[in-house]
């Protein structure tokens, strides 16, 4: 409301005021911006015509508009009215004040003038009484400057009499500031009449000076006087005039012999980082040791400070110097770097360095030596998070290079679990000791630390960042899926030199899970606790360890990993069946005796596979009841009967009607999902591998063509395998009916579809099973 | 990536491999499809999409005295193709006329016009120069590339030359260079082998394991697909022989056909055993490259080549054909002799930049 009542009656004072400012105003035409006569808002321009206005007022509002209008227009005119009166009362009054103010002044004007006459003769006779005490004195104070001055001549003559004995005294006693100072002053005079009257005077004073000369420089180059004293000396022997240009330049030289003792060496930080590992003895030299840099660090700085003095056109050379031993320290500390340094060492390296710093800045502002070595600092320390990274990425492919190595001796029971155990340790134990590493950076309250303190978080966690990325690459170029063209070229070769183990590949996929639920949320929770955020790098860049990120490309990367194990794992089965297929002709097939051997060989490969699982993945959560205590064969013989049946007819029929009886068959079976999603548990991987390689069977099948012998072949592999296969997959419904697809398949590739007798299967089948239990006595 | 069946279906009585545009057809847009069975009368079906785009009307029944392995229409007569065929122990191949159809469906006799029985080894395929008019014939069987000549008019073939793979090479399939009218890549157990045809000399290799299938791209010169039994789908620059530009992971179980779409750029199909038909998109060209090999994005950020997998099939998919005439339509068909034709146009827009 407040508002709105406000914004008219301002609208008001304003038009008010515009009003009175352009009656006052000395030409009208500086009035307000002109406004189109044609609108409403016309009235307060001088272009106002009231005629149109009024019409135009008439045509636009109607009458409750206009009454209103009216109303305001009447208010206003009285407002206007009573502020006019007021003004032209104002006015008269401030007229009458004037009047009034003027009459005073001209009363008071009159009697001034008469005064003022008297107060210039006055003046005047001052003044002529003045010049007469002046010209009287005059004389006498002439005399006295005469006087004076032949007093000062003779003075100074008497002066550079004496001035050879003086300056002998002053040599006697080393009062060397004292002779140059009378020898300065008098040599103006030497200069002047020297040749003249003063010739023996100036002859015996300059001997003297070029013994203070010798003695000088005599001192400034003895290391033994104080530094003090040199610099005296130093600034002596500039005011005598002699050429000091050469001496800092000397002096310098062997200041920066001096600073190649200061430099650190990198033997001594090696010392340093034995220490901890060898408390008792490392550490007295070390302390001992580190005392005495100190030592000689304030020597150099206390160098500086003098040099300074003696030599003001130095420091340009001396700022050079100090920063150079800085970039020397950091060159050092660089290359403990690149070597495996522990933080804590670090940490002392960059404590001395920054003590060295902070001295030589009290002597050497203008160095900015404190934000060079920041700078300095920042990389060295950017360097060792990326070299500690590096590190622990090596440590953990090391460990998984090993799997290969060992798991080829195979001298361990169960090489994988030991791997993943191991690879597990490594990643887990090496991260929290590199973030308890990286807390000691923190914790420091070394100055130089305390300002990077951000970046140093931010650092570690883009460390992070960069590391899992890392890993992520190194797992796929270990797994040798990535024909990595790109980086890490040596260690490319070793991994393709070799073939890559498939128990590799399981083990990474593992340890891919494992860093996706474990690792990255136990970094993120540690990162979280003792590094609070860094916010050096800006928010528009986003945090730099982005857990879910990593977590998601783990996750996939361990799917990714995983299918690969399986894939591996077929392409074996692969190779191994379509050797089986390929060699005989099946065309001429002789009739079956046995079971073929290759089923061997695929059970021996689906051991292998389920011994690699069993060692590294856990137990899927709803697991089936197996039949164990059956004995198979009565099981086989039964699904056996029923399978003949469903041949044995299709067999009557048509093949026509039977290749409509299987899609009939298909409509109604339920559709059986072969290619579920593969998970993480030993079920799901085995079954997977044992779902692909009988799909590949299937394949196989459908591209031959067969007699009746190799039908019957095919019919006994598949009833064979059928009870193994049971006892290791956990969907039985997708293995059957792979199982009898792929004798489908055989009979639809069949020339002539018939069978084996039930009893000849079974015989054969008890046959290979008492030899199969002979060769592998059954493992619990 | 489910979406209900778009698919137009057709159902053959047997169990079928291979189907095959009919790309000297202008007028319509038809596939030619022939029947694996072992023990019946094996049929052709020549297909055709109605005009309106919502059936397959048979345009033509013929019987066919074989099981059909394989079946490639002849890129400059409709009326002309080749089937490889298998008795069961024995295998042919031969050169089909379909007889003049005067609207009547009474099954007549195809016309045989050559037999290309020099083989005497398991064929695998009959190779048309995709490209246009061109007398030349190849046909390759278990270890030997025969190079025949056509002479349609006096139903001849006669061969022309003929190269053994050398030992212990098994060739498994082929495809001829649309770019090259002298070029054939030839795919065996362990790589692909490029053959020139003038001297019927080897000129260059891609080692790689179980490559079931190989399919030059249409607009690419220089740009090989293949398919592969485990590893997915591979692209090829023929001129980088050593590694591929491009990886696809394929399918779940085998991919076994994969071809390139004749119009859209890097819009590849393939096919698998699992039962799914996949479309994809992986242009080859070097500023895409150059795009999305940005290192410093991760790479779940890539955007999924996989536009759409269609697995409305019952049994493993082994024949894939896109539709020259309309090259966003494609038949599949799979081992229960259901051919289903789809129209790739909703997932074109979005990425291809084809309206």
């Amino acid at each position: 409301m407040g508002a709105e009542d406000n914004v008219p009656l301002d609208d008001k004072a304003r038009r008010m005021r515009d009003l009175l400012s352009s009656f006052y105003a000395p030409d009208p035409s500086t009035n307000n911006a002109p406004s189109n006569p044609g609108t409403l808002d016309a009235i307060n321009t001088s272009s106002f015509d009231a005629d149109q206005y009024m019409n135009l007022l008439m045509q636009k509002s109607n009458l409750d508009e206009l009454l209103q209008r009216h109303v305001e227009m009447a208010a206003e005119i009285k407002n206007i009215d009573t502020d006019l009166q007021m003004l032209v009362y104002e006015n008269y009054s401030k007229f009458i004040s004037a009047t009034d103010a003027i009459k005073r002044m001209k009363s008071n004007i009159v009697g001034m003038e008469a005064n003022m006459e008297e107060l210039l003769d006055k003046i005047m006779s001052v003044q002529s009484k003045s010049d007469g005490v002046n010209t009287s004195l005059f004389e006498k104070r002439e005399n006295i400057e005469k006087l004076h001055r032949t007093r000062n001549l003779l003075r100074k003559v008497q002066f550079i009499y004496d001035l050879p004995t003086r300056l002998g005294k002053c040599i006697e006693s080393e009062a060397y500031v004292d002779a140059v100072k009378f020898y300065t002053g008098a040599l103006p005079i030497f200069k002047a009449y020297g040749d003249s009257s003063f010739q023996d005077c100036k002859q015996a004073s300059e001997e003297a000076i070029s013994i203070i000369v010798k003695n000088l420089q005599g001192k400034l180059f003895s290391d033994s006087e104080s530094i003090q004293a040199r610099a005296e000396a130093a600034v002596l022997l500039k005011q005598l005039d002699f050429p000091v240009d050469s001496l800092p330049v000397k002096l310098l030289e062997k200041l920066e012999q001096s600073l190649g003792d200061l430099q650190l060496k990198t033997d001594d930080i090696e010392n340093a980082s034995m220490e901890p590992n060898d408390p008792k003895l490392g550490k007295v030299p070390d302390s001992v040791h580190i005392m005495a840099h100190e030592g000689s660090i304030r020597g150099f700085a206390e160098a500086i400070s003098a040099y300074r003095v003696i030599f003001p056109d130095s420091e340009g050379h001396l700022i050079k110097l100090a920063q150079d031993l800085v970039v020397k320290h950091f060159e050092t500390v660089e290359q403990c770097v690149k070597g495996r340094i522990s933080c804590a060492n670090l940490l002392v390296v960059l404590r001395t360095i920054w003590t060295d710093v902070l001295l030589m800045d009290e002597v050497l502002s203008e160095a900015v030596l404190p934000e060079f070595s920041l700078e300095a600092a920042q990389n060295a320390l950017k360097q060792h998070v990326a070299s500690t990274f590096n590190y622990l990425l090596h440590d953990i492919s090391d460990v998984l290079l090993r799997v290969n190595v060992s798991s080829k001796e195979a001298a361990e029971e169960n090489p994988l679990q030991v791997a993943l155990e191991a690879s597990k340790k490594a990643l887990l134990q090496g991260s929290m000791d590199v973030l308890l590493d990286f807390r000691q950076l923190l914790d420091d309250d070394l100055g130089l630390l305390v300002q990077l303190r951000d970046f140093v978080s931010d650092w570690v966690q883009e460390g992070f960042q960069d590391f899992f990325r890392a890993l992520y690459d190194r797992f796929f170029l270990l797994s040798g899926r990535k024909s990595s063209s790109s980086q890490d070229q040596g260690l490319t070769a070793g991994a393709h030199g070799e073939k890559v183990l498939a128990g590799l590949v399981l083990v990474l996929s593992q340890l891919s899970v494992f860093i996706e639920q474990t690792a990255i949320p136990r970094i993120t929770e540690e990162i979280a606790a003792s590094f609070p955020g860094g916010g050096a790098r800006g928010y528009e860049n986003g945090p730099a360890f982005v857990p879910g990120v990593m977590c998601r490309i783990f996750r996939s990367a361990g799917e990714r990993l995983l299918h690969h194990y399986i894939n591996m794992r077929t392409q074996k089965v692969s190779t191994l069946l379509r050797k089986r297929f390929t060699t005989p002709n099946w065309v001429k097939h002789k009739e079956p005796r046995e079971v073929h051997m290759s089923v061997d060989l695929f059970l021996q490969e689906l051991k292998e596979t389920a011994s690699d699982v069993k060692q590294i993945l856990p137990q899927g959560l709803e697991r089936k009841h197996r039949r164990t205590d059956s004995n198979g064969s009565t099981a086989s013989s039964r699904s056996n009967q029923l399978r003949d049946d469903k041949t044995n007819r299709s067999n009557t029929h048509r093949a026509r009607s039977q290749l409509l009886e299987t899609h009939l068959a298909k409509l109604f079976k339920q559709k059986v999902e072969i290619f579920t999603k593969v998970e993480h548990t030993q079920e799901s991987v085995v079954t997977t591998t044992v779902k692909l390689c009988l799909k590949s069977l299937q394949e196989f099948v459908r591209l031959r063509t067969f007699n009746r012998s190799g039908f019957q072949q095919i019919q006994l592999d598949i009833q064979f395998l059928r009870t193994p296969l049971k006892e290791t997959v956990e969907d039985e419904a997708a293995l059957d009916f792979l199982l009898d697809e792929v004798i489908v398949a055989a009979s639809e590739r069949c020339l002539d579809p018939i069978p084996l007798e039930p009893p000849i299967l079974d015989r054969l089948i008890q046959a290979k099973l008492a030899k199969w239990n002979e060769k592998n006595p059954i493992t619990p | 990536m489910q979406g209900g069946s778009s698919g137009i279906g057709y159902g053959l009585k047997y169990q079928a491999r291979c189907i095959s545009d009919v790309k000297a057809d202008t007028d319509h847009t038809s596939f030619l499809t022939g029947t694996l069975s072992l023990r019946e009368e094996n049929e052709v079906h020549l297909i055709r999409l109605s005009s309106g785009g919502t059936e397959l009307i048979c345009e033509g029944l013929f019987s066919h005295p074989n099981e059909i392995w394989d079946l490639a229409s002849c890129p400059f007569d409709q009326r002309i193709f080749s089937t490889v065929f298998s008795t069961g122990e024995s295998y042919g191949a031969a050169i089909w006329q379909i007889p003049e159809l005067y609207g009547q469906l009474n099954s007549p006799q195809l016309e045989r016009i050559a037999s290309l029985d020099a083989h005497a080894r398991k064929i695998n395929c009959v190779l048309w120069w995709p490209s246009g008019r061109h007398d030349k014939l190849i046909s390759i069987d278990d270890e030997n590339l025969f190079l025949w000549t056509l002479d349609c008019s006096k139903k001849t073939a006669q061969v022309q030359s003929k190269q053994s793979s050398g030992m212990l090479h098994y060739l498994s399939g082929g495809a001829w260079d649309p770019h090259d009218i002298n070029a054939v890549a030839t795919t065996c157990e362990s790589s692909v082998q490029f053959w020139d045809l003038r001297t019927m000399k080897k000129t260059n290799a891609v080692e790689r394991a179980h490559i079931r299938n190989a399919n030059y791209d249409m607009k690419n010169n220089h740009i090989l697909v293949t398919a592969e039994d485990e590893s997915g789908i591979h692209i090829w620059d023929l001129r980088k022989p050593k590694s591929p530009v491009k990886e696809l992971p394929g399918h779940t179980h085998w991919t076994w056909a994969v071809s390139c779409n004749p119009e859209y750029d890097g819009l590849i199909l393939s096919a698998g055993t699992d039962s799914t038909v996949n479309l994809w998109l992986a242009p080859t060209s070097a500023e895409e490259e150059a795009t999305s090999e940005s290192i410093a994005e991760p790479p779940a950020q890539h955007a999924d080549p996989l536009l759409n997998s269609y697995s409305d099939y019952e049994d493993s998919v082994y024949g894939l054909a896109w539709s020259s005439r309309e090259p966003w339509m494609f038949a599949s068909l799979s081992y229960d002799g259901r051919v289903v034709v789809e129209s790739v146009r909703p997932f074109l827009s979005r990425r291809v930049g084809v309206s």
